[in-house]
């Protein structure tokens, strides 16, 4: 497995998961033996609020931030806010988005129209994108709240940093245990969406 | 986390009283000790405030239990009239004061930059980089702080606070409570200016031991990493940026980290800095260590170049990142700028998406009702100055309310407007303050108001939560997050206790009361509060689930937007024409509902 440092950014809106997310992916690592490193910011006002979380693993991380294109994967768990973070991501690196969107109060006032349709156009026109439709599988997993671990489970297949061993225990470390069975489901059904879409495409 | 490594640092080296008062970065401090839950044999709880905080702590710890205050930079000011005076009375068992700084800022009104408590306050002040730094300071500290008698501040930054890593643990010590107070009139009793001229000289000489302690207790504290006549001295945050970009960017230097910033660890830094040809201090906020460095070179009679913030290769605001460190490694012409990656080409960047107030949020009521009620008093949106006060409400600044017109400071919001009406506004004012925030500074300002007269509507948003940090307890509790069984303060009867001219008590959910009386209240003279109260939404569907949400008839809704520029509701969206409901964000308040004007909205009940 490689171990030089990966730079995930994950875009979301606050109450979605983000924060859940990025502290799997940071337990998992550890349990992977690797070097890891987030960086947030907490508190309840960022309810509702553009969130950024910063995830680093590899053999030795310090830094639990990093600069604008750095990222080597771009999680986004609604588009407007991957939209948005899009500049972390470098060149050649992958946009993994969730096929929701959750327009601003701004946006509103202003009559602004914003459709997925769009917002996926403007994303890929700028990055190598590929999109889940996570809302419909978190359906179907039996926890629409489990959006994020649909995408963590995309993000995992696509990405082998890390192993699905540790990334299962993480799960089961942080999420509430009564939502650990919906999340792992959530997070299996996310790696069969993208293994399936790999397949179709390769084939 | 940062914060779950100071807990666990706290624990190892025996702490017996922690207090603190919540702010973010530092909050999850106590909330992880919060977690072993009732019995423990640690005092851990929230305080009103960081003053009665770090006095909790320092009471603790002249008897020589080792105790522990938390707090938020600006909690730091809060804090600071007996945090100056501890340091002449000193301790007897070690006490940790953590105060968490915030570049950014985040989540602060202020880049304060509180490593200058060191030489104000003139006790030792500790810096970690790392979760895993962060524990073992925090037991140095304890030791540190009991040898040389003195409290020692702990100061992080968010990026220290909330960083996740991983972290070895250590051994964990029991509890170091009460050992014996004795009676020691010069050295706790600051109203002889004999004793306290005496007990400068002995600060000053407690402070000349602490960079030998130190190194003692920890030797890798402060530290040289890597070689060379190019020298980087750094602390906090900013050490990892540097590492990873000297290292990235092929740059041979030696990297001078410093962990005790207070005071200055004159004999090392001296050593580290002898073969420097160039030196780059890159620290966060104000230079601070950058003028220790110059004094020190100066006064060691070398001439060598020093850059950082004074040559304007470091930035003085905001805080640091990869990028920004690799162009001060540029502008001091140790990399060429072609090495450094330009920043993103432009992208296009949608509405923004500042936080706003939660669906079914009460303080949105009551903004809305205190609105309507200064129109129906008869006087302009512009004629009625609301002062506001730190908490979620504060979020009323946003469209489209445009509600408050200051957030300044915890408690000032009552202060302020009386102030205003001092100057001689003759029209009226409306101070409002969270329920938390009146606890912890506002109850002083309401006195000074009652007790000189002045025309004010103080409205309390009583949520009977601190809501901001992550809802941690207000004096209100009947029980607090240890399981400990507390006497529930009513603010009912203490602002009558005050002696305030009225006191209504709402609910904001029932709006056309709300209005109602906040149009009286408005048109009152003397010192007039409304409290209302409702609980936090996040708490009650937490507590009780969702009954019903709304959804929006299509055929009815012309999409004028009245519901969404009356309320601002995260839940509400514009699409095709027509609002919608976000479905898994409506908490089924009905405010939308109840502003449309084509009965476009209807219930859903739901399981």
């Amino acid at each position: 497995m490689d171990r030089k440092v990966v730079n995930v950014a994950i875009a979301s809106v606050g109450g979605q998961g983000g924060l859940t997310l990025s502290r799997v992916l940071a337990v998992a690592a550890v349990y992977d033996g690797l070097s890891v490193r987030t960086g947030e910011t907490l508190g309840m006002a960022q309810r509702f609020g553009s969130v950024v979380s910063y995830v680093r693993f590899g053999d030795s991380v310090l830094s639990p931030t990093f600069s604008e294109g750095e990222a080597d994967y771009l999680i986004g768990l609604e588009l407007t806010e991957a939209l948005r973070a899009l500049k972390l991501l470098k060149s050649g690196g992958l946009a993994l988005v969730a096929n929701i969107v959750k327009p601003p109060v701004t946006a509103g006032l202003k009559k602004e129209e914003l459709t997925a349709e769009t917002l996926l156009r403007e994303i890929s026109k700028y990055a190598r994108t590929i999109q889940v439709p996570a809302a419909e599988i978190a359906q179907r997993a039996g926890n629409p709240r489990a959006i994020n671990m649909v995408m963590l489970g995309a993000f995992v297949l696509i990405s082998s940093t890390l192993s699905d061993s540790s990334i299962r225990s993480a799960i089961a470390e942080v999420v509430p245990q009564r939502w650990v069975e919906s999340s792992i489901k959530a997070y299996e059904l996310g790696r069969s969406f993208v293994l399936r879409k790999l397949s179709s495409s390769s084939s | 986390m940062g914060n779950e490594a100071i807990a666990r640092g706290f624990v190892e080296a025996g702490v017996s009283v922690v207090s603190g008062y919540p702010g973010t970065p530092s909050s999850e401090v106590i909330a992880t000790l919060h977690e072993f839950g009732v019995g423990s044999e640690i005092y851990v709880e929230w305080a009103v405030n960081e003053r009665v905080a770090f006095e909790i702590a320092y009471g603790a710890a002249i008897s020589g239990a080792r105790a522990a205050a938390t707090m938020k930079a600006p909690g730091a000011s809060v804090a600071l009239d007996p945090l100056i005076s501890s340091a002449y009375g000193g301790v007897e068992g070690g006490l940790v004061v953590l105060v968490a700084d915030d570049p950014g800022p985040h989540t602060t009104q202020t880049e304060q930059d509180n490593r200058w408590l060191g030489p104000l306050a003139k006790l030792p002040v500790l810096s970690p980089s790392s979760p895993q730094e962060a524990k073992d300071l925090a037991v140095t500290a304890f030791d540190l702080s009991e040898e040389l008698k003195l409290p020692v501040i702990l100061r992080t930054t968010t990026r220290v606070n909330h960083a996740v890593g991983d972290v070895v643990l250590g051994p964990v010590r029991p509890p170091q409570r009460f050992r014996e107070f004795r009676k020691n009139i010069p050295r706790f009793v600051r109203a002889g200016m004999v004793f306290n001229l005496e007990r400068h000289r002995w600060l000053n000489s407690r402070l000349e031991l602490a960079e030998d302690t130190l190194s003692k207790l920890y030797p890798s504290a402060n530290r040289v990493e890597g070689s060379g006549e190019l020298c980087v001295v750094t602390e906090g945050a900013a050490y990892n940026y540097v590492k990873e970009v000297l290292e990235e960017l092929g740059v041979e230097a030696s990297v001078v980290k410093l962990s005790l910033l207070y005071p200055p660890p004159v004999k090392f830094l001296g050593e580290a800095l002898r073969s420097c040809r160039e030196v780059l201090v890159v620290e966060e906020l104000d230079p601070y260590l950058e003028a220790v460095v110059k004094k020190l070179l100066h006064e060691l009679g070398r001439r060598v170049p020093v850059y950082g913030k004074d040559s304007g290769y470091v930035p003085k605001e905001g805080e640091l990142s990869r990028r920004l460190v690799a162009e001060a490694l540029a502008s001091a012409g140790w990399v060429p700028k072609a090495a450094i990656s330009s920043p993103a080409k432009a992208l296009p960047s949608p509405s923004p998406r500042p936080p706003p107030m939660c669906p079914g949020c009460p303080h949105r009521n009551t903004y809305i009702a205190l609105l309507l009620a200064i129109a129906r008093a008869g006087y302009g949106r512009d004629e009625v100055p609301i002062f506001g006060d730190i908490g979620c409400y504060a979020l009323s600044f946003q469209p489209p309310f445009e509600a408050i017109w200051t957030e300044h400071s915890m408690g000032a919001s009552i202060s302020m407007a009386m102030g205003l009406k001092a100057a001689g506004y003759g029209k009226p004012v409306v101070a409002t303050i969270g329920d938390s925030t009146l606890f912890h500074a506002g109850l002083q300002p309401l006195l000074e108001a009652v007790h000189k007269r002045v025309d004010v509507l103080v409205v309390v948003l009583d949520n009977s939560v601190v809501a901001m940090t992550g809802h941690q307890s207000t004096p209100a509790w009947g029980t607090t997050e240890s399981g400990r069984r507390a006497k529930p303060v009513s603010i009912e009867e203490v602002v009558r206790a005050i002696g305030v001219d009225r006191v209504y008590v709402i609910d904001p959910y029932d709006l056309d009361l709300a209005v109602e009386v906040l149009t009286k209240a408005l048109k009152e003279a003397g010192v007039r509060v409304v409290v209302a109260k409702h609980p936090c939404a996040l708490m009650e569907v937490r507590a009780r689930g969702v009954s019903r949400r709304y959804r929006v008839v299509e055929s009815r809704c012309t999409g004028c937007l009245a519901c969404v520029r009356v309320t601002g509701c995260p839940a509400l969206y514009y699409s095709n024409g027509k609002v919608r409901v976000a479905e898994e964000d409506c908490v089924g308040c009905g405010l939308c509902a109840r502003f449309c004007p084509y009965n476009a909205f209807e219930v859903v009940e739901v399981g």
